[in-house]
């Protein structure tokens, strides 16, 4: 292998990570550019480039492979900014997407508006036919009905169409003529069905994915094939590769008929990444991964050595956004970042969010006008950040502005200002504590015997005190912190999945079905595998597994099958014993006297791109640096005084070094508390002891 | 910022550290409710939601409730006295306890309230609480509503008055043999039983974690704080509300045979911002009825304790200490709150309930524009009944289970429109609507419709959310329905000039198409070849409709949910241009005129 890049443009900044053959890793960056976001791409390798005292031309032509990671389906689903999609239905149930799933926020609150469809009511059109719960035909496909709606969709110039029928996943065959008509009638119209995209029971959900994917066709073939052409034009003949929500990776080809997996493929790699740095650091199995941007904090997870997916992913806010509902790396989200701003409720409490600063007018240190206080402005008051060396010294801080809009604070709470700004901190790290509380506990995770991965500019300023709250000792901060989803995607496989729907009881298991199921399963990953370009002699892994409940339980759990086929009763067994343990650990209960009902069959193939990471040499000898400077510090407990400041840059593998100290590194700022420890590794990532 | 230099809670609490604290308490709550959600078994709980989780004190006042459901916010603390009282002397680590005594706490029977006394240091400083509506109680007939119920030996629930269920960590199996004797499809109950229990268990190991971080002293002073913070929160809300006395009334729908006019409601609220409390009587309602609608003490108490923290910020935590802010009046005999033995209460938490929200969110209104909310819908139609029968697909397997399908708009705000999805005042949007195919993979029966119903939102300034309708028919075996609405004769009304919105309505659909219109509570048994045709109520709008911004009517119209007509009949909207080309606008210019004269003729 030579040269390999990974991008992931996000809604700012465009992060590159270039990795040679022996695996060392160089990071670019630069401002995002949404009108053609090969110019971005181009001024953050161009970065990389004159590092390695190379051009960018040259750099691209000793590529082999580049993944690429976008935020473009993203942000067209949040702005609205996609095709003009039409939507079937059966006859009856036009509102699929009106009335979602329910769910709402807070018993008390009528201040909002109730959320609109994906797809406009008048974009939604019924068609005559029903397919019942055992896939009998209830009512049939009523042909000239259908000509006629698509004849008037041909009218109103749609740009998509999304086909979603109701027990279409029990029998596809009024969706697959549904599909023949389009293409006879609109030809060059792109459309999604929904058994071939999402084969789920429960209709809004399924509903919703396929009005997604249809709608982000038309731009995605577009996005994708001018970037390709792009990269050619700029010298580059390897492959490409399409980062997707999965945690893994797919071919542009792939991407462009499925565009809805490239939704927040962003934030999914950064659980690959902690699934990577955990095992070359040769931490345990269960990681906590922490991604902190400006106005977000991610939480995901790593269990077992495997990512954690959900179907329950949404744009936007859980319930009132759009459900995504395809199977994804299980990221979660909440508003809370450096911009978050610090207030006093009528009770007298301390607040911090869910209101933001923002990046306009942005912290009041940022000297923009703004004068409410935010966690940046603790986070200088309390002497964490360096004002002349903020983002590497790009940008200088209004360091009086910040003390300002602490110390009014500080004074409505009758505290010292380093009180007030250390109140800050830790009423902002709660917020971020309980997220991953909220994932851990919903996943069966003990984060004592977890280690926490964390990325994003401004994870190191609170991750030691996040982890010692949390009783977890061991946080790996990598060398790559700020491009930590860049960086996944190194480490990332091309996967792929497939589910097909089979209702079973355990009790009376359709063994027979279900073994077809996972036979057309197979099949279909056998074809993509044997389809995929130069690499069809690379390991490659096969996972299956079932989305099932107890006998009338609503929701499922996912659970990893115990065999590949059911031949008998105790295969069966098997798979009941499995589903046991797996709602004992999630749920605290097992209820050994019920039977299991098996929903929806899924297999999922990762081919392997990379060699896998392997653990660190044996650990470098342990060196004690010098500090580069004192600055003063405050900490809650030991109080202010001078505290040695270290330059990432001085830090070579096996530095050791004592809290209270500082870590500067250009775009990342490492708090170690007192009581603390880090250490560089072999790879040159920072190994924090929380607890010491 | 409102706040001057901060108050010491007792003990010198640091208010940072009651931040974190109360954080830490209310994840425990959400895990809870997660727990119970997720691992239940009937769609009542799974899917409706109809569960609320909370955290009493040792001493039984109501700590942490997080995303409870209005109706079952406030009693949670008498049925923990209860249970301390009945086994005085008796209560021990390993304990779980079962209520569900309308008499003594409890909302109504079918609220199987699960109790889990946690012990730290041998001191009794908690008491962990599941309230899971139970798809079946034993009734005497499938459905755990039973409006028309003479009495409680009529209603026929098995009533658990703080029963111990668990020693040691080991159910009780007596309890669990009775219940399986008597409860329809029992291993469901078994199952929702499992997950109350294990819901309050969680909690219980959490707490003790909680405590072991931070010290006993330091907990107990956290607690006192937090009511005390909770209070100021409240005392600082109302203060901000003007002084009054609001008196409203409402009615219930009729009960034939029995209550054959319905029931005149009646809430008085007084409002003292100077001393930042306010008090409501509920003593002007009738004496209890023979049937099951009367409201216990809690349900009823929930309701309007809900409304009012409709009106007020969203964000105050509701607890003993915000509630030391509300006093009440109550009859010695009356169907709101006060109903005398052996009166049933089966219906507590819904019709009669339903209506003490509404009328009390929209007593707030009286205060004039800016001030609480328009009447949401009511009635559990045909879209939330309960069904049962035996499934022909699965060797006749019993099953029974309340729907969560169709359900009513929801009441306009000063700010916002109706929220589709709101179910009943007193769930009040928080529940999962069911899933078309789920219910029919798990009921022998299918749904051929299930949509708004356009022009049926009560119209406004900001408009009530629009009715749904849905048809379900029996695909086999014949299918019990059980439907117990009360939304059907008084439609949900608006306030400050919004218009009310539209009642519901049942209709039985024959083999031969044709439709009759069943009574608001009805039990049917439907076969094969007949039809349920439900309509369900829709919200009550806020304010004139003619001061409707016209962009929002011209969305209304593009999006089907009201037509060209009602815009320009009761909106006062006209539109130049076509829907089918996107090209529909508003006619500024004659809009205003239309306006004009609908506001000319209105004041004639």
């Amino acid at each position: 292998m030579r040269t390999r890049i990974s991008v992931d443009t996000g809604g700012t900044f465009t992060d590159v990570v270039v990795s040679d053959e022996t695996g060392r890793q160089w990071i670019g960056k630069a401002l995002t550019t949404p009108e053609r976001i090969f110019d971005g791409m181009r001024a953050a390798i161009d970065v990389v480039a004159e590092e390695l005292g190379t051009d960018t031309g040259s750099l691209l032509g000793a590529t082999d492979l580049l993944i690429y990671g976008t935020t473009r389906a993203t942000n067209a689903v949040v702005t609205g900014n996609t095709a003009k999609t039409a939507l079937l239905t059966t006859r009856g149930f036009r509102d699929v997407l009106v009335l979602r799933e329910g769910g709402k926020f807070d018993p008390h609150d009528y201040s909002q508006d109730y959320p609109d469809p994906y797809i406009p009511r008048r974009y939604t059109f019924e068609i005559d036919e029903r397919i019942g719960a055992g896939g009998e035909v209830v009512t049939p496909l009523s042909e000239a009905g259908a000509r006629e709606t698509l004849a008037e969709i041909r009218a109103r110039g749609f740009g998509a169409v999304a086909v979603c029928l109701i027990w279409a996943t029990a029998n596809a065959a009024h969706e697959e003529r549904l599909g023949e008509l389009i293409g006879e009638l609109l030809p060059g119209i792109p459309f999604t069905l929904s058994h071939r995209l999402i084969p789920i029971v429960r209709e809004y959900r399924r509903a919703s994915a396929t009005a997604i994917d249809a709608s982000l066709k038309p731009l995605m073939q577009r996005h994708l094939t001018q970037m390709e052409a792009d990269l050619r034009a700029a010298g580059y003949a390897g492959e490409t590769l399409i980062g997707t929500s999965m945690g893994g990776c797919q071919h542009v080809a792939e991407l462009v008929e499925r565009p809805i997996h490239s939704l927040k493929s962003g934030p999914a790699m950064a659980p690959v990444a902690g699934r990577a740095y955990r095992i070359i650091e040769g931490q345990p199995a269960d990681v906590i991964v922490c991604d902190t941007g400006g106005t977000t904090f991610d939480v995901g997870l790593v269990r077992d050595g495997e990512l954690v997916h959900t179907r329950d992913t949404w744009i936007g806010r859980r319930w009132i956004g759009h459900m995504v509902a395809m199977s994804t790396v299980d990221v979660r989200s909440i508003g809370a970042g450096g911009g978050s701003i610090a207030w006093i409720d009528a009770g007298g409490l301390l607040r911090v969010g869910p209101q933001s600063a923002g990046s306009v007018p942005g912290p009041a240190c940022y000297g923009n006008g703004g004068e409410a206080p935010t966690v940046t402005d603790a986070a200088v008051v309390l002497g964490f950040v360096d004002p002349d060396y903020f983002n590497g010294g790009r940008m200088a801080l209004d360091v009086p502005a910040a003390h300002r809009a602490i110390g009014r604070l500080a004074e409505a709470l009758g505290k010292s200002a380093d009180e007030a700004a250390a109140a800050v901190m830790t009423i902002a790290n709660e917020l971020m504590i309980k997220a991953i509380h909220e994932i851990t506990v919903s996943e069966g995770l003990n984060p004592r015997e977890s280690v926490l991965v964390a990325g994003g500019g401004a994870a190191g300023l609170n991750i030691v005190a996040i982890a010692r709250e949390l009783g977890c000792d061991t946080v790996i901060l990598p060398k790559m912190a700020s491009a930590l989803s860049a960086c996944g995607m190194q480490f990332s496989d091309i996967v792929f999945e497939q589910t097909q729907s089979c209702v079973t009881l355990s009790g009376s298991f359709d063994s027979a079905g279900v073994n077809a199921a996972l036979d057309r399963i197979g099949e279909e990953l056998e074809r993509f595998r044997r389809e995929l370009k130069g690499a069809q002699d690379s390991e490659s892994r096969i996972e299956l597994s079932v989305e099932a409940r107890y006998q009338g339980q609503v929701w499922e759990l996912s659970t990893p099958l115990p065999v590949q086929r059911f031949q008998g009763p105790e295969d069966v067994a098997k798979l009941v014993e499995a589903f046991h343990a797996v709602h004992d650990r999630v749920y605290a209960v097992r209820d050994s006297g019920s039977q299991v009902e098996c929903v929806n069959w899924k297999g999922q193939i990762a081919i392997r791109l990379a060699e896998p990471p392997q653990p660190n040499a044996a650990p470098p000898a342990a060196l004690r640096p010098e500090p580069g400077g004192h600055r003063e510090i405050y900490f809650a407990g030991a109080g202010r005084a001078a505290v040695p400041i270290y330059r990432g840059g001085d830090l070579a593998p096996g530095a050791e070094l004592a809290g209270p100290a500082i870590i500067e590194e250009p775009t990342t700022t490492i708090v170690v508390d007192p009581g603390a420890t880090a250490r560089v590794s072999a790879a040159g990532n920072y190994i924090l002891s929380a607890i010491g | 910022m409102t706040a001057k230099a901060t108050q010491t809670a007792p003990g010198g609490m640091d208010p940072v550290q009651v931040s974190v604290m109360a954080n830490r308490l209310d994840g425990i709550v959400r895990e809870m409710t997660n727990t119970l959600l997720r691992a239940a078994r009937s769609a009542v709980i799974s899917s409706a939601r109809d569960f609320s989780c909370c955290i009493v004190t040792g001493d039984n006042r109501l700590l942490a409730s997080a995303e409870g459901l209005p109706v079952h916010i406030f009693g949670c603390h008498v049925q923990t006295e209860n249970m301390c009282r009945y086994h005085e002397g008796d209560i021990r680590e390993g304990d779980a306890y079962l209520d569900n005594d309308p008499y003594g706490g409890n909302t109504h029977p079918a609220d199987h309230t699960f109790m889990v006394p946690v012990f730290f240091e041998g001191e009794h400083l908690f008491t962990t609480v599941a309230k899971c509506h139970m798809a079946d109680i034993g009734n005497s007939i499938p459905s755990s509503y039973y409006a028309r119920a003479t009495d409680v030996y009529h209603e026929g629930a098995l009533v658990f008055p703080g029963v111990r269920i668990q020693r040691d960590f080991a159910n009780i199996a007596s309890v669990e043999r009775m219940c399986r004797a008597r409860i329809r499809v029992p291993d469901q109950w078994y199952g929702d039983y499992l997950a109350g229990l294990g819901s309050a268990r969680i909690a219980e190991r959490r707490l003790k974690a909680f405590c072991t971080k931070y010290g006993r002293a330091e907990v107990k002073a956290f607690v006192e704080a937090w009511f005390d913070y909770s209070e100021r929160r409240m005392a600082d809300s109302i203060a901000r509300l003007p002084q009054a006395r609001l008196v409203n009334r409402g009615r219930s729908d009729p009960l034939a045979g029995i209550v054959d006019e319905g029931l005149e409601l009646t809430v008085a609220v007084e409002i003292e911002p100077a001393r930042g409390r306010i008090h409501v009587d509920l003593r002007d309602n009738p004496p209890s009825v023979d049937c099951g609608l009367n409201t216990s003490r809690s349900a009823a108490t929930s309701a309007v304790v809900g409304a009012i923290f409709n009106s007020l910020d969203n964000d105050i935590p509701r607890n003993a200490g915000s509630f030391r802010r509300l006093s009440f009046d109550y009859a010695e005999d009356s169907v709101v709150a006060s109903p005398v033995f052996p009166h049933s209460c089966s219906t507590a938490t819904t019709n009669v309930a339903e209506r003490l929200v509404n009328i009390t969110q929209s007593a707030f209104a009286q205060l004039g524009e800016g001030f609480g909310l328009s009447e949401g819908g009511t009635g559990l139609g045909a879209g939330m009944a309960v069904l049962s029968g035996r499934d022909d697909r699965h060797d006749g397997a019993a099953y029974v289970n309340r729907m969560m399908l169709s359900t009513n708009g929801g009441p306009a705000s000063p700010v916002a429109d109706g929220w589709v999805n709101y179910a009943i005042p007193v769930i009040a949007g928080l529940m999962y609507r069911d899933s078309v195919e789920i219910d029919e993979l798990k009921h022998p029966f299918r749904i051929s419709e299930l949509g708004l119903v356009t022009d049926s939102a009560g119209a406004g300034r900001q408009r009530g959310a629009p009715a749904q309708t849905i048809t379900y028919a029996p695909t086999g075996n014949p299918v019990t329905v059980v439907i117990p609405c009360d939304g059907q004769f008084a439609p949900p009304r608006g306030v400050v000039g919004g218009h009310d919105g539209t009642p519901g309505a049942t209709h039985l659909v024959g083999a031969n198409g044709e439709e009759e219109k069943l009574p608001n509570v009805i039990t049917v048994q439907l076969k094969k070849g007949q039809a349920i045709r439900g309509r369900d109520s829709s919200g009550g709008g806020y304010g004139d409709p003619l001061t409707r911004d016209p962009a929002r009517v011209l969305k209304d119209v593009l999006e089907g949910w009201e037509t060209e007509g009602k815009a320009r009949d009761v909106y006062g909207v006209v539109f130049t241009g076509a829907i089918a080309d996107d090209s529909l606008a508003v006619d500024a210019a004659a809009t205003a005129a239309r306006r004009r004269e609908l506001g000319m003729a209105a004041a004639e």
